[in-house]
This record gives structure tokens, sequence and C-alpha cells, in this order.
């Protein structure tokens, strides 16, 4: 590798994960670099869980490889969580333990822990240190797993639908301390990797993504270049709308005098192609990531 | 100052920061030696990546619309780009033609895009003086 080269993170290559005769992943692909906030988009059971634990070596890939940090999960176990955190959907805690006993705990297993970090984020979520976990709500379990993940400073953060079945005002200041508190520190040094299916709320956060579909990547994309290169097409003619197949079109509808076109990349063209036909009004705007991902999966 | 993004303009996101950001200036709302918010609060209001923000405060600190002072934050500078005035030309020609092209596709004729042009120079004139009344008001 040269030194101008950017470091990745998160190297997999050709990831293939079977449960039982059910193929969860296959020819997986995937590259996270240093410092990005990498997003991955599928629908439930598309294996967005599965790639997860692969990369946590939770789970061994029957074959292809993952790389952390250029090294292998499965022999560098410790060294990898060591620079690692993560939040899972569905948290854990022991239940007799209080919010400050658990923080004991978990902070026991690693090198560094912030002090300070943690004082802030306790108050800002309002936790009450002597509560004891098991009467914890959905919500400040989910606190209390993105405390214990960002007071390590760890290099890489892996979120596994961590905001599903939350209240948005929970949602929100999730969203905002991830972007606060966790990328703050060292910003070259903090990367990113969050599955969900709840896109828009993380479009202001992805850099770049990549869709997963029945276990495979199906698409690969620089968040404003997807924005730039998806758009949407709607012309009004006084006439029924004509019925013309357009190159690069990935969907077309047609309702009496509307068409309304889903471009790939070629949307300057449709438009001239459009305007030659004089219609009464024509406009075009970006698709949002959560649109390029219907447009592109249904 | 209130910024917006908008994910379904097309235009990548630290631009829209860029552009705002040099509408404010340019309108008064900024003024000269005025701070800018810093990067962690207005990526956390805007919810966006820190990164976007911090591109878009180096961006505009190329274009010579803002300065950073270390360990004190981003300021206003007075407007005086560092380029040579034929440069400064050319740039806004550009602008000007990408314009004149869009006008060509929306069928606004020539005097009325003139028209329009002289419009939105009196808007922007307006909100100008307005700042700077403002200005004079707080410091009296």
């Amino acid at each position: 590798m040269t030194m101008n080269e950017p470091t990745a993170i998160i190297e997999i290559k050709a990831l293939r994960y079977d449960y039982g005769k059910t193929e969860a992943v296959h020819d997986f692909n995937l590259t996270v670099h240093a410092g990005r906030c990498y997003g991955l988009f599928g629908r439930n059971g598309a294996g967005k869980t599965t790639m997860m634990k692969c990369v946590l070596n939770l789970l061994r890939p029957h074959s292809g490889s993952v790389r952390l940090f250029g090294l292998d999960p499965a022999k560098h176990e410790v060294e990898v969580k060591r620079r690692l955190a993560y939040v899972p959907d569905y948290v854990a805690f022991y239940p007799w333990m209080s919010v400050r006993e658990t923080l004991d705990y978990l902070s026991s297993f690693r090198a560094h822990w912030n002090r300070d970090l943690e004082h802030d984020l306790l108050n800002r979520f309002r936790l009450n240190p002597t509560q004891r976990t098991a009467a914890l709500s959905k919500g400040q379990r989910t606190q209390l797993a993105l405390i214990s993940a960002i007071c390590p400073e760890p290099e890489l953060l892996l979120l596994d639908e961590p905001t599903s079945g939350l209240d948005p005002i929970v949602r929100r200041e999730f969203i905002e301390t991830v972007i606060g508190a966790y990328q703050e520190g060292d910003p070259g040094k903090r990367t990113i990797l969050v599955s969900t299916h709840l896109i828009t709320e993380f479009e202001g956060l992805i850099d770049e993504f990549t869709l997963i579909d029945h276990g495979r990547d199906v698409l690969t994309l620089d968040a404003d270049q997807a924005r730039s290169r998806y758009q949407k097409i709607r012309a009004r003619f006084s006439e029924p709308a004509p019925a013309i197949e357009f190159k690069g079109a990935l969907h077309s509808r047609r309702n009496g005098r509307e068409l309304e076109i889903i471009a790939n990349g070629e949307g300057a063209q449709i438009m001239e192609t459009l305007r030659r036909l004089s219609p009464e009004s024509l406009t075009a705007e970006a698709l949002t990531l959560e649109e390029v991902f219907v447009a592109t999966l249904k | 100052m209130m910024l917006q993004i908008n994910f379904k303009s097309g235009k990548p996101v630290y631009l829209q920061v860029v552009d705002q950001i040099k509408t404010a200036a340019a309108s008064g709302t900024l003024q000269a030696g005025e701070a800018l918010p810093s990067i962690r609060p207005l990526a956390e209001e805007l919810r966006v990546n820190r990164n976007t923000i911090a591109k878009a405060y180096s961006e505009l600190e190329n274009q010579g619309v803002i300065e950073t002072l270390p360990g004190k934050g981003c300021f206003v500078l007075p407007n005086n780009s560092p380029l040579k005035k034929d440069v400064r030309r050319k740039l806004l020609i550009e602008e000007i033609d990408q314009a004149i092209v869009q006008a060509h596709h929306l069928q606004v004729a020539p005097s009325e895009f003139l028209d329009l042009v002289r419009e939105r120079l009196c808007v922007i004139q307006q909100k100008q003086r307005a700042s700077e009344r403002a200005l004079a008001a707080e410091q009296k």
C-alpha cells in the first residue's frame, strides 16, 4: 500500500454466509475508508445483520474475506475489538446492575474511557445512574449502549439498526450525539458503519452507501453523487402524454396528460427530449437516498 | 443566520452550505468580522456529517470569504477577494452564462431577463442597507 492510498478500515470481499440451505449473504463486497460515515441500506431480511455479525466475528464467513484495520478479525480478535464499538438493535444488559454499575463493568474491558464524555452524555440523556437496567425503556437502553460505545472513543463505530423502534425525539438525540460527541474527537479516526432501513433520518450523515438486497450488494455510491445522478422528472402536456421509451429511465409512469420518469444519470438528455415536445410544465428534482433505495429495489 | 439543507436540490450538501453563507455575507446578514457558528453545533443542528461542514468552511476559506483563527473560530472577512480582477470577472461570466442558458430554456426573453437582474440587485442592496441600519442601531 502506498502512503497516499486512503486506509480501508473495513474491507469485505466476496463474503458468503448461509443458514442451512438459505443463502443469507453472498458475493458481498464492501470497502469503508477512514473518516467516512458509511450506510448499509436494505429491507428487513436483506442480510444486513448477518453482514454486521461477520464483521464482528460473531459469525464465521463460509467463504470470502473480512479485514478490519487490515487485520483478520478471527485471528486478531482482541486487537480488532479494542479499536471498535458496536450498538446492536436489541441491547441486553445485566438486569440486576444499575446504570452506574453497567458503565463501570463495561469500561473495565477498555484501555481508554472518557469520563467527562460519559458524564455529559448521562446528563444529556437524563439517565439516572442509580436506576437498574431492568427498569430502562427501549430508548434508554439504546442511549446507555451508545454511551458505552462512544466513551472508549473507538476508531470504528458499528451501528446495527440503532434507531428502529425508538420515538422521534430519542432518534434525533441519537444522531446528534453520533455527529457531535463521536465525530468531534479526531475526525480522521472516526469511522462509522450504520445499517438501517430508516434512511431519511441518516441522510445528512451518510457520505457513501451500499444497498444490500437478497444478500448481495446491488448499488454502491457516494451520497452526493447519488443525488445528482438520480432525478425525478415530471412533465405535463396539453394533450395525453406521449408514450416514449427513454434510455436511462429507471421507471416511467404515464397518467393522462402527465408523465413521471425516474432517470439514472441520463436526466439532462431526457429533459432535452421532453422539452422538444413542448410540455406545459417540466420539472426535475433529485431523489433523496430513500427514493434511490425504493427506485432501485422495486 | 439560518441554514437549510435541501436533499432534493441535487447540489452537494457542502456546496449548499458554502452558497448560503456567501449569500448571507453578500446581503449583510453576516457582517465582516462576525463569527460563524462552530462546526460541531452547526453539524448537530443541521444533522449533517461533521466533515461536510468542515469541507464547506475550508472551501469558504479558500475562496477568501472567511478566515480561521486557530482556537477562536471562523470569521467573515471583508469583501476583498485575493483573486485578480480578470479572474474574478471570468468566474462571474461563467455563472452569468449559466443563468442566460437557463433563461433560454425557461422561455424568459432577454429584456425580461435583464429586468429580473436589476430587480434582484435592488432586493439584495435593500437587504444590505437594512442590515447596515440594524447594525448602526445596535451600536448606538
